[in-house]
């Protein structure tokens, strides 16, 4: 749980309007240059292969960074291995002492960044310049960069000019263009009278002791031609088994960074190369590598999140994350920001400063959808936020809704309750703005929609199914938004499935599948929720089981597994269940769809595409195909159709003020399609986006896909 | 060279030449080595450029790049480059490769010439001559020509335009630490002792 002081800071970021319009634009433009960058370019086999070298070097680790040393050592390099950041800074001072080493320069290193290298340096009286510019005026600013690649984002030129003028006691005038040549020039004395260069690299090639660094600036090639002293701080990530293996990371890397095709420059070295000496004579430099672990070989370790090992510190995690864009990095509290950073930081810092920052994940997987290592970023988050909840426990408020949750007889009884109990909140309408705390988990900010007074489990009795030349039988799992909340979405599935050919059942030891547990970090209630539905589901005797929230569904296919895996009689129940359940348009559209139906008014549709139905079952085609298969549906595409709503479950109610503007920004893009309907497949976004067009543009009406297939095909009866 | 080979290096000049282009970079193509030491004298010279540090080659030595040069009242320099780089208004190398797909030069002198560098990176102006031969189609097949030397060269620079940054508030602004032109001169003589 976010304590005080987070969502202070969380508060401070979002009142930042430069801060919120810097990020805000180059999330923009981002997008599209990345896309463009990867035009004509196989994006899933370039990550294949990344993710193919670097889990080599990840179970090979102890080879890798042999042979890497074998290899770099006999071309002149020294090389020490760090086993901490303390070592690495105990290293690098006396190796600077001992040369009697009074002026740096550095060019971009996030590891230095992480062990806070420069303080120990400048203690010690040295002169130490970052010289990527970005760095600089972080460093002249007395802060800590706020993106991996981009460190100043949170910057303007305003910022930077005053940080400038106080630096160098004359008036600079915010002109970027002039800010670029002063700090040319200024650096430019740095890089002459420097006696030792610190760098980091983005990859290191075990095969010929290589290291390969990618910038668009020149500090780096300055760096390693200039100093008679180079060091290089490299962490154990680093390391391709082969030389042509880096191939694949600079297809990846400068594309998925910054939307270039390759950046302005790559400079490979390996060991010693020739230098200038003071006296004007040519020799090979004195040259050292260290390879760093600080944290790094125990989450390699780690089976969860072994695969941190694929990142290749590309932010593009970043990049497309709907919270990073609005908080920015410095929110995250340390040096690796976004999703990436809150797990680096947890491994690399400690897990208590991965506490509030990882529930500024909402779960939405767009960062893997783009990420070119392969990694799972909001799984992995998912398995610290339940380590950290098992370790820790939650805060009783929540204990008490999730134990609640997954006691069925309670929490049906209490939401039978709540139907009658909201009453006096209603005022007749049909939404109101509260709702009592079980359901929505804590608080009362939020507009929620009423509690049904006929749950569908009730409702279902009396639902006619008229089942021609009879196929099957499908069991619907509900969930406990289309029970409590949304029963006609329930009897939009069985009409269309009942036209299918198939009878649907409704077992009544169904309950909630466990998400909201899942991802808060409970796990024990998460499990208990996992046994009552297999049990009550009873897949054995169904073609299918079904359900149209994509949020259960994806529990039903692949969370029931996870959580059942000590548990061989229930874990093979499990593995049936998975096989046989759909969600609602997947199974309808695998049935076939539902040819030429619909009244054949015009109606014009946009689609929001769901985060759990699109990244975790690859389900987009099918619902824009059963709505455009409806006569009279247009359907009309709205921008980042597949950019979460910020429902995100409880995370709406944990963080308001993000999940806010995340919904604004869809609102906008769906009212600027001009639409009339919003059709969703999940009952959370539908919640969410209606929630937010009843008080904005209550003319918009949102619908789940099987609620519009119903009305419209009843229309087309009444015909 | 038989015709589809110059077809072929022609067509790979021109992919080049527009991946190039697109980063801000100049680009040209001559027949022979005097030819280009001519349009490296036109082109400093609209540049206005005065002073000039030329790290000798046999494509500049053949070419008779000093004498044309001195001819068109640019003094050169030919060595003391760690001192005479950081004023010099424009540098002059003969690079190893080309890469056809991203419009990138390759600097892979066997002794990692740190000449070849101050040359090429103190300058505000790059002038960077390559033998046509030397363009190589893709990224990866250049990979796989470096990996084939006999060894990995100390340094190995690729070069994609002049430098840039877009720190400030992501306004793309050329020639930070870096050259602020990058001039590409593509020449088909093969001169002997050129890689």
């Amino acid at each position: 749980m976010a304590d005080n002081q987070f969502k202070h800071k969380i508060g401070e970021a979002l009142g930042n309007n430069v801060l919120r319009g810097a990020l805000g634009r180059f999330g923009d433009a981002y997008s599209i240059a990345r896309e463009k960058a990867y035009e004509g370019y196989n994006f899933n086999l370039i990550r294949e292969n990344i993710a193919e070298v670097k889990s080599y070097a990840a179970s090979h680790l102890d080879d890798m960074l042999n042979q890497f040393e074998k290899e770099a050592s006999a071309r002149g390099a020294k090389v020490y291995r760090a086993t901490t950041g303390e070592d690495a800074k105990k290293y690098i001072l006396e190796l600077a002492k001992r040369l009697g080493v009074k002026r740096i320069v550095k060019s971009k290193s996030m590891a230095t960044e992480e062990i806070l290298l420069n303080k120990t340096l400048l203690a010690e009286g040295m002169d130490v310049q970052e010289t990527d510019l970005g760095e600089w005026i972080v460093q002249l600013a007395g802060q800590h960069p706020s993106h991996m690649v981009m460190p100043a984002i949170h910057m303007t030129k305003e910022e930077v000019a005053d940080t400038f003028t106080n630096h160098l006691n004359r008036l600079n005038e915010p002109e970027i263009s002039e800010l670029v040549k002063t700090a040319r020039v200024e650096l430019r004395k740095k890089f002459l009278e420097a006696d030792m260069g610190i760098s980091g690299a983005n990859m290191a090639v075990a095969e010929t002791g290589t290291l390969i660094m990618l910038t668009n600036e020149g500090n780096a090639r300055l760096t390693s031609t200039l100093p008679p002293v180079h060091v290089y701080l490299v962490g154990i990530e680093k390391l391709v088994p082969k030389f042509e293996d880096a191939t694949h990371i600079l297809q990846a890397l400068p594309r998925s960074a910054t939307g270039q095709q390759i950046t302005s420059y790559v400079s490979m070295v390996t060991g010693s190369t020739p230098v200038y000496l003071a006296d004007g004579t040519i020799k090979d430099k004195e040259f050292h590598i260290i390879l760093m672990d600080n944290g790094r070989r125990k989450m390699y370790s780690d089976d969860k999140f072994k695969k941190t090992f694929q990142c290749i510190r590309c932010a593009s995690c970043l990049n497309v994350c709907p919270a990073f864009q609005l908080v920015g990095g410095h929110v995250y509290g340390h040096i690796y920001t976004g999703g990436i950073g809150t797990i680096l930081t947890n491994f690399l810092n400690s897990e208590k400063d991965a506490q509030n920052p990882q529930n500024l994940c909402l779960q939405c997987g767009k960062c893997s959808e783009v990420c070119p290592g392969k990694l799972d970023i909001p799984e992995m988050i998912l398995e610290m936020r339940n380590r950290m909840g098992e370790r820790e426990g939650l805060p009783f408020t929540q204990k008490f809704a999730l134990d609640i949750v997954s006691n069925r007889k309670l929490f049906h009884s209490l939401l039978r309750i709540a139907s009658v109990a909201q009453r006096p909140f209603t005022k007749g309408q049909p939404v109101i703005r509260h709702l009592p705390m079980f359901l929505s988990g804590l608080t009362d900010k939020k507009s929620l929609p009423a509690v049904a007074e006929v749950p569908f489990r009730d409702m279902f009795k009396n639902i006619k199914q008229e089942v021609k030349n009879l196929k099957g039988t499908i069991a619907f799992y509900s969930g406990c938004l289309i029970d409590f909340v949304y029963p006609k979405i329930g009897e939009g599935v069985i009409s269309a499935l009942n036209e299918k050919g198939y009878k649907v059942v409704f077992p009544e030891g169904q309950t909630c599948c466990g998400a909201p547990a899942t991802y808060m970090g409970d796990r024990k209630n998460a499990r208990k929720c996992a046994i009552m539905n297999i049990e009550a589901l009873e897949a054995e005797k169904v073609d299918y089981v079904v359900s149209a929230c994509p949020t259960c569904t994806h529990a039903l296919i692949d969370s029931f597994k996870d959580l059942l895996q000590d548990d061989p009689v229930l874990y093979v129940r499990a593995e049936d269940l998975s096989r046989k359940s759909r969600d609602f348009s997947k199974l309808l559209s695998d049935l076939g769809g539902l040819p030429f139906n619909g009244d054949g008014i015009p109606l014009s549709v946009t689609y929001h595409d769901s985060c759990h139905l699109k990244r975790k079952m690859g389900v987009y085609a099918e619902p824009r195909k059963l709505l455009t298969d409806i006569t009279g549906v247009q359907l009309i595409e709205m921008k980042e159709s597949d950019r979460c709503c910020g429902f995100a479950g409880s995370y709406s109610i944990k963080f308001p003020e993000l999940s806010g503007p995340i919904l604004e920004r869809k609102l906008n893009n769906i009212e600027e399609t001009g639409a009339d309907v919003v059709a969703v497949d999940c009952p959370g976004c539908l919640m969410q986006i209606s929630g937010g067009l009843d008080k904005r543009n209550p003319k918009i009406k949102v619908m789940h896909t099987a609620e519009l297939l119903l009305e419209k095909r009843v229309n087309a009866q009444k015909k | 060279m038989g015709n589809e080979e110059i077809t072929e290096l022609t067509e790979l000049y021109e992919r080049f030449k527009n991946k190039l282009e697109a980063v801000s970079g100049e680009c040209y193509r001559t027949k022979t080595s005097k030819e280009a030491g001519k349009l490296v004298c036109e082109v400093l010279q609209g540049k206005g450029v005065r002073t000039v540090a030329l790290l000798n080659s046999s494509l500049s030595q053949e070419g008779n790049f000093i004498e044309q040069l001195k001819g068109a009242g640019i003094s050169v320099s030919t060595d003391r480059f760690r001192e005479v780089t950081p004023d010099a208004q424009a540098g002059i190398t003969l690079v190893s490769y080309a890469i056809a797909e991203l419009g990138t030069l390759v600097q892979a002198d066997a002794d990692a010439n740190v000449n070849q560098r101050l040359c090429s990176t103190l300058v505000p102006i790059h002038v960077a001559l390559v033998t046509t031969n030397n363009l190589i189609p893709t990224l990866m097949e250049t990979m796989a020509t470096i990996h084939r030397l006999p060894q990995i060269p100390g340094f190995v620079g690729f070069i994609t335009g002049p430098s840039r940054t877009s720190d400030i508030e992501r306004v793309l602004t050329i020639g930070v630490h870096g050259p602020k032109q990058l001039v590409v001169i593509f020449v088909d003589e093969v001169v002997e002792g050129v890689a």
